[in-house]
């Protein structure tokens, strides 16, 4: 088992808010996720993902705010509506969909956070180095 | 083929009087098909009428209305041409208010050569022609079938020819930003051959293709590595049709997908959790 490498994009609205309230709570999740602040979700860009990708992340998490509860109003509608289909390509391409990880996670939903973070770790951990299937 | 020559010049020149210009494709004196502007004071120039190879002629339209916007003008297209002057013109690169569309149906032939499921015109009220059924696109269906360690190797043996020469973004008629991404240093990195895994370049263009692809083929045509890039795009055009219920180029009130806010019943769709 190897230490995954995760890059994890959380709004700074409502994921990053959870992040906290998961830290205040006392909550434990894996130390695997490297979290940058975004001001929305919809700001990830697939190339950005790409790009993380690129440089030898293992598995990449977009988090934002629940659909109907962006601070922008449509912000999260464009994750939503590109990440699918930056997935399909993934899996186009011999990469597995699911190293890309979109949740949403609201500000209370420390708990979430938490489980979130989790689930996607182990799931990350059972795959080979990302680096190491691209050869 | 021969019998739409003359249909096509006949349908042509009924229209020139009416227009500025026709835009279409010409035999050049060197032999070579190239896009070409017929002009009511030099018909003469339409003994020279092609049809065939394929030429981005959309582009050219693009670029000449541009310069004049007022400008009357004609212009002969397939159904894939057809659809890219639609969506540039949901895309504001010009007005389709002042383009007459000539349909030039393509033959089963021509089908074939370029996989195509849609081959006759919808929008255009001049036709030439006879509307034929699509066939079925065998490269993509093949490549469907592989598994994941297949396609990654499928890729990386077709991009390792890459040159990145940049003619698949040139030639596509659909590629108009005023600021590319595949120029930004900070997603595709300059003068490095061959492309890393994964392919930054034609994974970003595949993302920006989305709802856009109008599946003309120009860019499998032009790739001087023979590289099947239309893979990408099509099996993102049947996602998005299924995701979004977007036809790139069916319906011209409909908006492209990416620019709208989610619609009922598309969130289910996606398959992101709930």
């Amino acid at each position: 088992m190897h230490e995954p490498k995760i890059i994890g994009f959380l709004c700074n609205w409502c994921s990053y808010r959870g992040a906290d309230t998961a830290g205040m709570a006392r909550l434990k999740y894996p130390p695997n996720v490297k979290i940058v602040r975004v001001p929305c979700s919809g700001r990830v860009s697939p190339e950005l993902v790409l790009r993380t990708f690129r440089e030898g992340a293992d598995g990449v998490m977009v988090l934002g705010c629940h659909i109907g509860d962006c601070h922008y109003a449509t912000g999260n509608h464009r994750t939503a509506k590109r990440m699918p289909v930056l997935r399909k390509l993934l899996e186009y391409n011999g990469i597995d969909p699911e190293r890309l990880c979109i949740d949403w996670v609201s500000a209370a939903e420390g708990e979430k956070f938490a489980t979130v973070i989790q689930q996607f770790t182990e799931k990350i951990k059972a795959m080979p180095p990302f680096v190491e299937v691209m050869g | 083929m021969s019998d739409r020559l003359p249909a096509l010049r006949a349908a042509i020149e009924k229209l020139l009087p009416e227009v500025d210009g026709v835009l279409g494709l010409r035999t050049g004196p060197a032999g070579i098909v190239a896009p070409h502007l017929f002009v009511k004071e030099r018909a003469a120039t339409l003994d020279a009428l092609a049809i065939w190879p394929k030429e981005p002629v959309p582009d050219v339209l693009k670029k000449i209305l541009k310069a004049h916007p007022t400008a009357k003008l004609g212009i002969v297209c397939r159904r894939c041409e057809e659809r890219g002057i639609v969506e540039m013109a949901k895309h504001a690169q010009f007005s389709l208010e002042n383009v007459t569309l000539i349909g030039l149906q393509c033959t089963h032939d021509e089908a074939v050569f370029c996989r195509c499921s849609k081959p006759a015109t919808i929008h255009a009220k001049i036709t030439v022609g006879t509307p034929i059924e699509g066939v079925p696109d065998s490269v993509t269906d093949d490549f469907l079938k592989l598994d994941r360690d297949a396609r990654l190797a499928f890729w990386k043996e077709h991009f390792l020819h890459c040159i990145k020469c940049y003619g698949c973004r040139n030639v596509c008629p659909q590629c108009f930003c005023n600021v590319c991404a595949l120029e930004d240093e900070t997603w595709v990195e300059t003068g490095r051959l061959p492309m890393p895994v994964p392919p930054m370049y034609h994974l970003v263009r595949a993302m920006h293709m989305t709802a856009k692809c109008v599946a003309c083929r120009e860019c499998e045509e032009t790739c001087p590595a023979g590289i099947p890039l239309a893979i990408h795009f099509r099996l993102i055009a049947r996602d998005v049709e299924a995701m979004f219920k977007y036809e790139t180029g069916a319906v011209i009130t409909q908006s492209p997908p990416q620019l709208l806010v989610l619609e009922e019943g598309e969130y289910e769709r996606t398959g992101l959790p709930h």
